[in-house]
């Protein structure tokens, strides 16, 4: 028995040398798949490597284009056996990756998406984000991909959930490798995913996400070009002063999103010497009359809803059932009344309805304004674009760019070409001014780190029934006015 | 509020006597060698409202209990807590405006019929088939659905209480095929353990209906226009201040106002329930229904075919489920997780009402539609008021399960 075992210690001794020292041939060859290979196993064997695989999925795909008995390799995961492999020499598998060979085609660089395509997050919201996310991905593989390389965009789906934010984002990272990940809609859901990012050192863009403690947390892998709830804050307090409103009720959503907003805009207008009196309700609440009757009966003068999706349009139109509708009394209804079908069949009595929209007005769009908003209404068949389709839509084409100037996956190479991205997009020209090169000086405050400064806010407003959102009035700030605001009773 | 402490007071009052109560009176009772079925909860409502001064002089008389012994409690209990309230918080529009009180209670009596005849559906399935639905909610989302496809996208312009009747097909069939496809197995010894497998499969439809809407139908959220346009007019005409003021969206009463596609609603419901009601205690097939749920075994017996029963019980459950979803599709607006949050109030008003009892299940939707409506417009906290909307059937489902396990008209064990 024990002569077995030296006999096998010895052999495999034996063995393992005669590999290594077999290795390096000076010319590349051809490799017929066995069973039990794998192509990380192969380089590691053959190029002394275990990563040097993507170099043996690139010559193969090349020979593959002159001989067809090459095997075409889509996913460096999947080889099959009996299939006939180029294994590069050593030079060449160096020329691989010092980058002196053309590499499109060779398999693909990921980048994630996180978005709620389920309840209870805001189905719409992600919808919105998907289609953009798909366009900007088109554009980006017909430009010739990453890094030479197609990108692959692996949408991973939220459903509103800060757990799941923190499962999705461990799955795209650690299970599909990507290189950065770029959306989600909802803040609470932001505030799990950036712990991943950050243990990972995986660089995020948030496209949707306006709680001020996002960025506030200063982590070196969180960018934002959403808006602040604080900054939206100081345009709602000053318009709201603007129209001389004294009682002023918040109806917001029992998340962060809404809290934060609710908060921040209660203590500007305190300091206007508004009244602010703040009712919250959950997502997917349908029956709110009971806190109609509630806001009526305290008569307040302006009424500020920053409640999502369906529950925004349940609250809209009840409210104006009840009398205190936007044509009873002035009401900022919550953006996703930009979708201005959804909008008309949810809230038929919602003309007048004030609301928010991110984004250079229409006399201002830049040539990639214009050729997004184009291809997004042909492709979802929608009057215009949404805010958060274009912040979708940047985000992830803000990466792809940041990724070619890195020149590598690298996370810190990618978050160094974010803090010094000059791009341009749907929103305008986006930077990030503040950040680990640029640190923050003292009076500043803390959530402008890798912060995109001047995503336009403007307050838009349904001047007649039916109205579409292209044609909706620019009534705030004074800067881009096309219209007076219409009070109703004045 | 101001003087919290009053409210405190009142309900260590409620719970500490409440407590001694239900504790000691089943034991005077059951010394005494008397009835102590009801002795508990009689105890508990009785010391709640008089403290000693109406437990001692139970105790020493120990008549015969019935519901008064409840009821007449459970009323002063409400007047001490309304006057604790009021003490507590004087400025509180439900203590100070009688109109605005009013009106909540009629617009949660408005709802709460309606949140009854989901409920309905679901205790008619479980009284019957022994089985809790989970796919409940999805019927009544199918049934908005069903109205607005049938009268806005296939037959646009279609009177919508067709769209009503068609809704009510559709559900009405998935349901009863649904039951005759998965169900009808577990009374023919094919499944080992068919209350578990009950769960499960009615889970995995609830799950199937939701997102295969999701998928055909889209996220977008979907609404119809009011069924009924009520014309405009007041009573009386050129009156200052009309007793009667009725327009397209609201229909006001006094100082009462309700949103006019509401009372279509209710009104469509109510007329439900009286069709339901004969259908269920006068006809030959009503009848054996109601015999299948008393007696499986005597009701076979008598040449009822419990099978055939099952398919119809889970049919007319899940349409009473689309039926009230069609009615408030005019009210709300539809996507396809609006049944999420409708069917755990459905467990909550059935269980309530007690499991099985169908006027528990329509008692239960008024009082949680009630109890929803007043705790929205009267806790003093407006951040918290309307976001616990769910709690407050909760904490009405928690002290009934305490004080009467079987539900307000279950069948005593």
């Amino acid at each position: 028995m024990k002569t077995y075992l030296i006999l096998l210690v010895v052999a495999l001794l034996l063995a393992m040398p005669a590999a290594a020292i077999a290795a390096p041939p000076a010319q590349g060859q051809d490799y017929v798949v066995q069973a039990d290979d794998w192509l990380s196993k192969l380089s590691d064997k053959f190029l002394g490597d275990l990563l040097a695989f993507p170099a043996i999925t690139y010559y193969t795909n090349q020979k593959n284009a002159e001989d067809e008995s090459f095997a075409k390799i889509t996913d460096s995961n999947v080889i099959e056996v009996g299939q006939k492999l180029y294994i590069p020499s050593q030079e060449e598998a160096q020329a691989y990756f010092s980058g002196g060979t053309e590499r499109l085609g060779t398999g693909t660089i990921k980048i994630g998406a996180v978005v709620p395509l389920s309840a209870p997050g805001s189905v719409t919201g992600g919808e919105t984000m998907r289609a953009a996310f798909e366009i900007a991905l088109e554009e980006i593989n017909a430009a010739g991909g990453v890094l030479g390389q197609e990108v692959e965009l692996v949408l991973a789906d939220t459903e509103g959930l800060p757990e799941r934010g923190t499962s999705q984002m461990e799955r795209l990272i650690n299970q599909e490798g990507v290189v950065a990940v770029v959306g989600e809609y909802h803040s609470a859901v932001a505030l799990t995913e950036m712990e991943v990012a950050k243990a990972n050192n995986v660089p995020v863009v948030f496209a949707e996400t306006w709680s001020d403690s996002i960025t506030e947390s200063q982590y070196p892998q969180v960018f934002r070009i959403a808006p602040m709830s604080s900054l939206t804050a100081d345009v709602y307090a000053s318009f709201i002063d603007s129209l001389a409103a004294k009682r002023v009720v918040i109806m917001t959503e029992n998340t962060s999103y809404g809290i934060d907003q609710a908060e921040s805009l209660e203590e500007k207008l305190v300091d206007k010497g508004i009244e602010a009196i703040t009712f919250s309700a959950d997502i997917g609440t349908q029956d709110f009359s009971g806190i109609i009757e509630r806001i009526k009966a305290g008569n307040p003068d302006l009424i500020f809803v920053s409640l999502t999706g369906e529950t925004s349009y349940n609250f809209e139109q009840q409210a104006a059932e009840a009398g205190i509708g936007p044509q009873d009394i002035p009401m900022l209804c919550n953006q996703v009344a930009a979708d201005d079908e959804a909008f008309w069949a949810n809230v038929p009595d919602g003309n007048l309805c004030i609301f928010t929209r991110v984004g250079l007005p229409q006399s201002l769009y830049t040539t990639e304004t214009t050729a997004f908003v184009d291809k997004y209404t042909t492709k979802t068949g929608k009057a215009a674009a949404e805010s958060f389709a274009m912040e979708a839509y940047d985000s992830l084409k803000l990466v792809a760019q940041a990724v070619n100037e890195a020149g590598s996956t690298d996370g810190d190479a990618v978050i160094s070409a974010l803090e010094n991205i000059n791009y341009n997009g749907a929103l305008g020209n986006i930077t990030f001014p503040y950040g680990t090169q640029n640190p923050i000086p003292e009076n500043v405050p803390a959530k402008w780190w890798h912060q995109f400064p001047e995503p336009a806010i403007l307050l838009v407003q349904y001047q007649e029934p039916g109205q579409k959102f292209s044609d909706s009035a620019v009534v705030y700030p004074d800067t881009y006015k096309t219209a007076d605001v219409i009070i109703a009773g004045r | 509020m101001e003087h919290a402490s009053y409210l405190y007071l009142a309900l260590l009052w409620f719970i500490g006597w409440g407590v001694v109560g239900a504790v000691v009176t089943p034991r005077i009772y059951g010394r005494k060698d008397l009835d102590i079925s009801q002795a508990s909860l009689a105890g508990a409502a009785t010391g709640a409202a008089g403290g000693p001064f109406s437990l001692v002089p139970l105790w020493y008389l120990t008549p015969k209990l019935n519901w008064k012994w409840v009821a007449i409690p459970a009323a002063v209990i409400a007047l001490i807590f309304a006057g604790a309230f009021a003490a507590a918080d004087p400025d509180n529009f439900c203590v100070t405006n009688g109109a605005f009180v009013t009106t909540q209670i009629v617009n949660g009596l408005v709802i709460g019929t309606i949140y009854g005849l989901m409920a309905l559906g679901l205790t008619l399935i479980f009284s019957i088939l022994g089985v809790v639905s989970f796919a409940h909610g999805e019927f009544y989302m199918l049934g908005g659905m069903g109205v607005y496809y049938f009268t806005t996208v296939w037959f646009p312009g279609l009177n919508p209480f067709l769209g009503v009747l068609g809704a009510a097909l559709l559900t009405f069939a998935i349901g009863a095929i649904f039951e005759r496809v998965f169900l009808r197995a577990m009374n023919t010894g094919k499944v080992e353990r068919p209350g578990e497998y009950a769960i499960l499969v009615t889970f995995g439809l609830a799950f199937f209906l939701q997102y295969a809407t999701l998928a055909l139908v889209g996220s977008n959220p979907k609404k119809v226009s009011r069924f009924i346009e009520y014309p405009s007019f007041s009573l009386p005409v050129s009156a200052e201040e009309p007793v009667l003021d009725v327009t397209a969206s609201t229909i006001r009463i006094f100082d009462i106002s309700v949103s006019s596609p509401r009372v279509t609603a209710a009104l469509i419901s109510l007329i439900l329930l009286a069709i339901l009601m004969w259908f269920l205690y006068r006809t030959w097939t009503g009848k054996a229904l109601r015999a299948v749920s008393e007696d499986r075994q005597a009701a076979a017996v008598t040449g009822i075919n419990p099978n055939t029963m099952n398919t119809l019980a889970f049919g007319l459950g899940a349409m009473l489920a689309g039926l009230s979803g069609a009615s408030l599709v005019q009210v709300f607006s539809w996507v396809p997780w609006v049944g999420v949050q409708a069917s755990g109030r459905s467990f909550v008003i059935i269980v309530l009402g007690g499991m099985g009892s169908l006027p528990g299940a329509f008692v239960g939707g008024l009082i949680v539609g009630l109890v929803e409506a007043l705790g929205a417009g009267c806790i003093p906290d407006p951040q918290r008021a309307a976001a616990y909307i769910p709690a407050y059937g909760m904490i009405i489902l928690t002290l009934v399960l305490l004080l009467k396990p079987t539900g307000l008209f279950g069948r005593e064990l």
